[in-house]
C-alpha cells in the first residue's frame, strides 16, 4: 500500500482528501442533526454555478465559487414564515436552479465542458501543495470556530426558543453555522468535487451516530470513518484504475454498512 | 440549592409588593398581525400565576413577550432587569434528534451564567446535579434525553430553568400529552418550587382544571385580557360560560375545582 503513497502528487492528493474529509466529516454531524443535508447537496452546486459562470466570464473561480455559496447560505439560513412554503422546499429550488445554471453558462463557454467535469466528480489527485495548505488553514478556522462556540450552536439548533430567551441569538448562531459551511464546501469542491464533498458531509456522520449516543464521540468517529475511507478509496482508485471521488465514495458506504450492522448487534 | 431557596423565600417575602413586570396597553403580535390587544398586566413577586384560555388567543405569545423574545407592537413592557427567568418550553418543540445525556440539556441552563467562551466549570456542574437532585430524576443525568417519559424530560427541562437561579419560572402547558400520574407529579413540583423555594411562577395552559388547582392568580385569555384576579374570584361559571363561549358550570369535587362544559348546574 505504502508504494501507491510514495509519488508526491499521491501523498498531496492523499493530505487534502484527509482535511478535507475531517473538517466536512465534523461539520457534517450536525449537519445531519440539523436535518439540513440537502443544504450541503444546494451549496455544493450553487458553488459548481460559481464555477461555470467563472469559466464563462473569465473570472476568478474561487472568489466566485465564494460569493455564490455566500449567497446561498443567506437565502438557504433564513426560516421562512410565509406558511405555504417550506424552508426545504427553498432548498430544492435552490439546487435544481444552480445545477441548470451549471450546464447552461459551460454550454456557452469554449473550455468548460473538461474543467466543469473535474468540478463535479473532482481530481483530487491535480491538486496543488498550496492548496492543500490554503484548505488546511481554512479547516482548521472552521474546527476552531465550531469547537469555540460549540454549545451556542448546540442549543440554537437544539431549542432556538429557549435559547433566544437566554441570550443566546439562535438565529445569529444559526448563521454563523451556515456560513462557516458555506466557505467549507466553496474550498473544498475546488479540490474534491462535488460528489465526494457531499459524500463527505452525510456517510460519515450517519457512521457516527449510528455507533455512539455522544457526540464528542460521534465527531470522533465520523472523522475517523472519513479518513479510513480516503486511504482505502485511494488506493483502490489506483490499484483499479478508478476515478477517486466515487471509489472513497463507495468506501464511505462500505464503512456505513458495517457501523449498521454492528449497531443491529449492540 | 437549600441556601439560596431560603434567601429567596426571605427576599420574596419582604418585597411582596414589587413588579417584576408590567405590560400596560400592550399590543402583542408577530410582523402586522395583532393577536393581544390592549394588554394590562402586572406580575409580582412571589405570584403563582396561571394564563389560561381557548387554543390560539395567545397565551404563548404573552409568554414570549415576558421573556422578551417578542417587542410589543404598540404600548410599554416593562421589566425589572434585575429579575432572572427561566423557561419551560413546551416539550414538542425541542429537537430530540440530538444525542444529548439530561445532564447535557440541563447544563445549557447555565450558559447565560458563562462568558461567550466559556465553560461549565466543577461547580457549575454541581449546582446543575443538585437543581437534578430538586426535581427528583438526579439518577437520570447520565441517560439520553431522547429516551426519556414525557414526565422526566418535562423535569430535565425544569431543572435546566432552575440552573440559570432564576426568580421567575415561566411554562408553556407544562403538563401537555401526560397521564394524569405525571401530570399531578410535576403540578406539585411546581407548588414545592413556588412555596417552598419563593419561586414566582408564570404557567400557560389550556388545561383549566389544572391551573385552576394550583394557580392562586388566574389570567383569562381571549384574544385580549379578559379578566384577572385571584383564582376563586375568576374561576366563576359566568366568567368561563363567557370566555369559552359555552355553558360551564363550576363545582368543587373531592376538594378540587372542576369547571365542566354542558353539564348541569350543581
Amino acid at each position: 500500500m505504502l508504494n501507491v503513497f510514495s509519488d508526491p502528487f499521491m501523498r498531496t492528493a492523499l493530505t487534502a482528501s484527509l482535511i478535507v474529509g475531517a473538517v466536512c466529516a465534523y461539520l457534517g454531524v450536525y449537519v445531519v442533526l440539523r436535518r439540513i443535508v440537502f443544504v450541503g447537496a444546494a451549496l455544493a452546486q450553487v458553488s459548481s454555478a460559481g464555477v461555470a459562470i467563472a469559466i464563462l466570464t473569465g473570472k476568478d473561480p474561487s472568489l466566485m465559487s465564494l460569493l455564490m455559496t455566500l449567497g446561498g447560505v443567506a437565502a438557504f439560513s433564513v426560516k421562512s414564515r410565509d406558511k405555504r412554503t417550506t424552508q426545504e422546499s427553498l432548498i430544492g429550488v435552490g439546487y435544481a436552479v444552480a445545477s441548470a445554471l451549471a450546464v447552461l453558462f459551460v454550454a456557452k463557454s469554449a473550455q468548460g465542458e473538461a474543467h466543469m467535469l473535474d468540478v463535479l466528480s473532482g481530481n483530487i489527485l491535480t491538486v496543488t501543495s498550496q492548496q492543500v495548505w490554503w484548505m488546511a488553514a481554512i479547516a482548521f478556522a472552521a474546527i476552531a470556530l465550531q469547537t469555540l462556540f460549540h454549545k451556542q450552536f448546540v442549543y440554537s439548533a437544539f431549542d432556538p426558543e429557549t435559547a433566544q430567551a437566554s441570550g443566546v441569538r439562535a438565529g445569529v448562531w444559526d448563521l454563523l453555522f451556515f456560513l462557516i459551511l458555506g466557505v467549507v464546501i466553496s474550498v473544498s469542491i475546488k479540490l474534491a468535487g462535488t460528489l465526494l464533498v457531499f459524500a463527505f458531509l452525510v456517510v460519515p456522520g450517519v457512521t457516527g451516530l449510528l455507533l455512539s449516543q455522544r457526540l464528542g464521540r460521534i465527531c470522533a468517529i465520523a472523522i475517523a470513518a472519513s479518513a479510513i475511507a480516503t486511504v482505502a478509496g485511494l488506493y483502490a482508485s489506483v490499484r483499479m484504475d478508478l476515478p477517486s471521488g466515487p471509489a472513497i465514495v463507495a468506501c464511505s458506504f462500505i464503512i456505513l454498512l458495517a457501523a449498521w450492522v454492528v449497531s443491529r448487534f449492540r | 440549592m437549600r441556601a439560596r431557596s431560603e434567601k429567596q423565600m426571605r427576599q420574596s417575602s419582604s418585597e411582596q409588593t414589587t413588579d417584576i413586570l408590567a405590560f400596560e396597553h400592550a399590543d402583542l403580535g408577530y410582523g402586522r398581525r395583532t393577536v393581544l390587544a390592549d394588554l394590562n398586566l402586572v406580575l409580582n413577586r412571589g405570584d403563582f400565576l396561571g394564563i389560561v384560555g381557548p387554543n390560539g388567543t395567545g397565551k404563548t405569545t404573552v409568554l414570549k413577550a415576558m421573556l422578551g423574545i417578542l417587542k410589543p407592537l404598540s404600548g410599554q413592557l416593562r421589566r425589572d432587569s434585575g429579575a432572572r427567568f427561566g423557561y419551560v418550553p413546551q416539550r414538542q418543540f425541542i429537537d430530540e434528534v440530538y444525542p444529548l445525556t439530561v445532564m447535557d440539556v440541563a447544563l445549557m441552563g447555565r450558559y447565560p451564567l458563562l462568558s461567550i467562551f466559556g465553560r461549565a466549570s466543577r461547580r457549575d456542574k454541581d449546582f446543575v446535579i443538585e437543581c437534578l437532585r430538586h426535581v427528583g430524576i438526579v439518577d437520570l443525568a447520565g441517560r439520553a434525553y431522547r429516551e426519556l417519559s414525557g414526565g422526566q424530560k418535562q423535569r430535565t427541562l425544569i431543572a435546566r430553568a432552575l440552573a440559570g437561579e432564576p426568580q421567575v419560572l415561566i411554562l408553556d402547558e407544562p403538563t401537555n400529552d401526560m397521564d394524569i400520574g405525571s401530570e399531578h407529579a410535576i403540578m406539585e413540583l411546581l407548588k414545592h418550587l413556588h412555596d417552598k423555594d419563593g419561586i414566582t411562577i408564570v404557567m400557560v395552559s389550556h388545561l383549566l382544571n389544572i391551573v385552576a388547582n394550583y394557580a392562586k392568580k388566574l389570567a383569562l385569555i381571549d384574544g385580549g385580557l379578559r379578566m384577572v384576579g385571584k383564582t376563586e374570584d375568576v374561576m366563576s361559571a359566568k366568567n368561563l360560560s363567557d370566555i369559552y363561549e359555552a355553558s360551564v358550570i363550576v363545582a368543587v369535587c373531592g376538594g378540587k375545582t372542576v369547571a365542566l362544559v354542558g353539564g348541569q348546574d350543581a
